[in-house]
């Protein structure tokens, strides 16, 4: 039907990107993202809100794609998990995933590497229970849950040295 | 082996590149959504399209009046076939669980398919449905009539024993529904080319899926592929193949053009398998200085009217300890619901929940020290037949976990621990998993530069099996880790066992490293052989692969592309098959055909198993009850240990699997309508990060230098397994009330 019914422009700007796309009035910004622009890194794990795999970060906030019309997007700046690394470098959360094994299947693995680092870029020194906290709204069902702790931990002292 | 690699697949799965089912790009798809039976039992009287099918991009809607005979009936996986039932979709007006797809609908657009979907109208005749294991209408028969193949495991005069016990414990233990819900959810894609059919969805089983659709379609099974690399989590419930996969092929072959279906998590609870509901009654006979003489279980599991799962968890606990007199009895209850399937340690979990905690009871009983009832109870041999366990490590298991959370403290008398406003408990449990093994194929290629691909249709679903097979090649052809490409998940690859069982790790690293070996044959010959070669004239065994070269153990060597140029060829390639012991010779066969045969547990000759002890402490808030784990810790031998790294993480994730599974995890159900009422993952509860504690695994070391060539143990399945008792445990330790019924919740302590 998408010819049938009015699109709407969007221009945006992902991973540093600027990115114009047509879209449903009623598509979500995750469907967008994976459907239409082919970054697959945020997944759907239920559509309403609950998990955290589709994270993405829209003008310094965390936000559950899947509950973001992909319309929203417009003249904001979008983070996905495809922006972490800087060319085959790659950022401190996801170099400590890999060394502290934070990760299993890895379908959550996006959404909390992109909740960490909207959680580091706000708070440079978080406490345990702050990252515990900060990280409930993701969930890792394999579970590494502790191992996603002590990797968030490891990058935040890392950037922190510079 | 035995070094702590990264994953291979990781920096795939952090930079978000890694492939899953549904992220596989196609051209052009149209997108499916299901409509599901808003009644348990009963017939579709007739169907309203009319709306629907005004939506603005709608393709098509299929129902039974459309699509009738199309599926063929699936063969149900616990009489040997393939699929979750035997029920085939959209093929009449027939009701036989809530949640059961009745409608399928096409549209150009995700959003348009939906919002057809949501009106469809559907009118019911509906009839009174059985629910759980006590409804008014269910149907409860020995397991033994249901499946001739099923043995309940007997040894000795139970009842005498328990007659003539001075000391005994009756008791009645329930666990609830549960539902796997890993994160990623039920995506099938089904794209024709012609003839030939391509799958994309997420599997356990990839060989399986393609007879499967073979079967069900009625089209040559070399017209299927599946392709599954990566699996976002499982836990049984991708093993075997559900009704959906074959309606969106029908799909796409009616519009021919790819069909893209992505269930909701909602309709995850009724299109797919569950962890069916138990009761189990357990008594205990034992002497006074607390040796074990009777045991007596019997289990009751909720099942489908069309399939006959079950689970029979005696078969694992009547050969843990050394208790001369066992009786078991296990019976399926027919309900009118789904029908249930694997879910992680689908026996062991429910009924080492009600051994344990009867353990537990005893130990109470005898006031004796529960790790202590536990040792006087060990045993090297299993219990029913007299064969030597291949290995046992239990009680060495229960010495390092005691030594590392500091056991002896411990307290005996029940709420004599407390902490400010909190009331403490530490329990116990032990953890078991039978080890178990399947025929399976691979193909290896070595070239002349050291660049290796290992093929094998085997499944990492988080587990670490990339990274296990790649460190088995590269320790069998003596090169780094990186060297060695691993493919996976793709049923055009040589057929591997079903990623369940925990047996993917002893199948797949054995059969890689038999397929590496015949390419060391080859190059170790053609360097014995070579004119003024160094290695002239050697025993091919006094020779190893290491670092690119093949050296003698006097420090004489030649280089791997040196042996290649020796051998005239710039490259290798070796097929392999691997049968276990004591599998059927027919298995590669069945194998081929997708049928999930496994061998291993209690064996005629022989018994293999991998265990572990579980300590934790649980507190409870003396105002609110409400119950916190502050710490666990697991001690596990799973024989050799391929990567502890990643045994590491799925030891760490079971144990917190197992806080979850005693804790938080239950499907609702309301018991009027046979329908699941938490059906989503705000009201199906599962820790998060601020409900997890210091969790500590500590790997135990254990040689086995029987259970398979390589000595492995599957450990997938072991650590979620017993949690549930040692936290129970712990209540009663915490508050000298006993609750028998899973979850452990506030209002059980309120």
């Amino acid at each position: 039907m998408g010819e049938m019914m009015s699109k709407v422009k969007v221009s945006t700007t992902i991973n540093g990107d600027p990115v114009e796309y047509l879209c449903d009035a009623e598509e979500t910004l995750l469907d967008v993202l994976r459907d239409h622009l082919g970054l697959t890194g945020a997944k759907e794990g239920c559509g309403t809100g609950d998990c955290g795999a589709c994270s993405v970060v829209v003008d310094g906030r965390v936000v559950c794609s899947c509950l973001v019309l992909g319309a929203e997007a417009e003249g904001r700046k979008v983070t996905t998990v495809e922006g972490l690394a800087t060319g085959d470098r790659l950022h401190p959360l996801q170099q400590k995933f890999l060394e502290f094994a934070a990760l299993q299947c890895g379908v959550c693995t996006p959404g909390f590497l992109v909740a960490a680092k909207a959680l580091l870029d706000r708070n440079p020194d978080p406490t345990e229970t702050e990252i515990r906290f900060g990280l409930a709204g993701n969930l890792c069902r394999c579970t590494g849950y502790d191992k996603i702790v002590r990797a968030v931990q490891a990058a935040a002292a890392e950037m922190r040295k510079g | 082996m035995g070094r702590p690699e990264p994953r291979v697949d990781g920096r795939l799965k952090v930079t978000g590149n890694a492939r899953y089912a549904s992220d596989f790009p196609v051209a052009n798809p149209a997108h499916a959504c299901l409509v599901t039976s808003a009644i348990a039992k009963g017939r579709i009287v007739s169907f309203d399209l009319d709306d629907a099918r005004a939506v603005p991009g709608v393709l098509d809607i299929l129902t039974h009046e459309t699509v009738g005979n199309e599926v063929h009936e699936p063969k149900f996986f616990g009489s040997g076939g393939t699929a979750s039932t035997i029920h085939r979709p959209l093929s009449s007006a027939q009701i036989s669980h809530a949640g059961q797809i009745v409608a399928i609908v096409v549209a150009d657009t995700y959003e348009a398919a939906r919002e057809a979907a949501y009106r469809v109208r559907v009118t019911y005749e509906e009839e009174d449905a059985a629910t759980t294991l006590d409804s008014d209408g269910v149907e409860t028969l020995p397991a033994t009539k249901v499946r001739k193949e099923h043995k309940n495991p007997r040894v000795g005069d139970a009842a005498a024993a328990l007659r003539a016990a001075p000391v005994t414990i009756d008791a009645v233990y329930e666990t609830p529904t549960q539902h796997h819900n890993a994160i990623e959810l039920y995506a099938t894609t089904c794209v024709w080319s012609g003839e030939q059919l391509t799958v994309y969805e997420p599997s356990q089983f990839v060989h399986a899926l393609k007879h499967a659709m073979a079967e069900q379609l009625g089209i040559d099974a070399e017209d299927v592929r599946v392709i599954s690399p990566y699996v976002g989590g499982a836990f049984g419930s991708k093993a075997a193949v559900t009704p959906r996969t074959a309606l969106v092929a029908i799909a796409a072959r009616r519009l021919n053009r790819p069909v893209k279906l992505v269930a909701t998590r909602a309709q995850g609870f009724t299109i797919a398998t569950y962890r069916a509901e138990t009761r189990h009654r357990v008594r205990l006979g034992a002497q006074r200085d607390g040796k074990l003489t009777a045991y007596v279980h019997e289990g009751w599991e909720a099942t489908s009217r069309l399939d006959d799962y079950l689970v029979g968890g005696t078969e694992t606990t009547a050969h843990i300890y050394d208790v001369p007199n066992v009786s078991t009895r296990v019976n399926v209850v027919r309900t009118d619901r789904a029908t249930p399937g694997f879910m992680r340690s689908p026996p062991e979990v429910p009924y080492v929940f009600a051994l344990e905690t009867a353990l537990d009871e005893l130990a109470e009983a005898l006031d004796m020290d529960p790790i202590e009832l536990r040792r006087i109870n060990d045993t090297r041999n299993d219990p029913i037949t007299g064969a030597p366990y291949t290995s046992r490590s239990l009680m060495a298991c229960y010495d390092e976990a005691s030594r590392a959370f500091g056991w002896r403290r411990r307290n005996l008398p029940p709420g004599s621990m407390r902490d400010g406003d909190w009331l403490v408990g530490w329990g116990c449990a032990t953890a078991v998993y039978p080890t178990f093994m399947g025929a399976a194929t691979a193909r290896v290629r070595l070239a002349r530069n050291g660049a290796t691909r290992v093929e094998i249709a085997a499944h990492d679903l988080g587990t670490g099996a990339y990274t296990a097979i790649a460190q088995t090649a590269a320790e069998r052809l003596g090169l780094p880790v990186a060297a060695v490409e691993v493919l996976l998940g793709d049923s055009a690859l040589p057929a591997a066992p079903v990623a369940g069982g925990s047996n993917t790790t002893a199948s797949c690293c054995n059969v890689v490293a038999k397929a590496c070996d015949g390419i060391r044959r080859r190059l170790v010959r053609a360097a014995m052989r070579a004119d003024r070669g160094p290695l002239r004239g050697r025993k091919p065994s006094s020779v190893n692969f290491v670092d690119r070269h093949i050296a003698g153990e006097d420090g004489a060597k030649v280089s791997l592309a040196d042996a290649f140029d020796m051998l005239g060829a710039p490259m290798i390639e070796e097929y392999a098959h691997w049968l276990p012991h004591g599998m059927e010779p027919d298995a590669l066969k069945k194998l081929h055909l997708g049928s999930a045969a496994l061998t291993g547990g209690a064996m005629e000759d022989r018994i293999a198993a991998a265990f572990g002890a579980e300590l934790v402490e649980l507190r409870v808030n003396v105002y609110t009850g409400e119950l916190r784990v502050p710490r666990i810790v697991g001690a596990f031998a799973a024989g050799r240990i391929v990567n502890p790294r990643t045994a590491h993480s799925q030891y760490v994730g079971g144990m917190i699997w197992g806080i979850a599974s005693a804790l938080h995890e239950q499907t609702e159900l309301d018991r009027r309508v046979a329908r699941y009422v938490n059906t989503d993952l705000a009201e199906y509860l599962i820790p998060v990060n601020a409900d997890v504690p210091d969790v500590q695994a500590i790997l135990v070391s254990e040689e086995d230098r029987l259970v398979n060539p390589l000595g492995i143990k599957g450990l997938g399945e072991l650590a979620n397994v017993g949690t549930a008792a040692a936290l129970g445990n712990a209540l009663y330790h915490a508050t000298g009330r006993r609750i028998r019924k899973l979850p452990l919740r506030i209002e059980d302590v309120l």
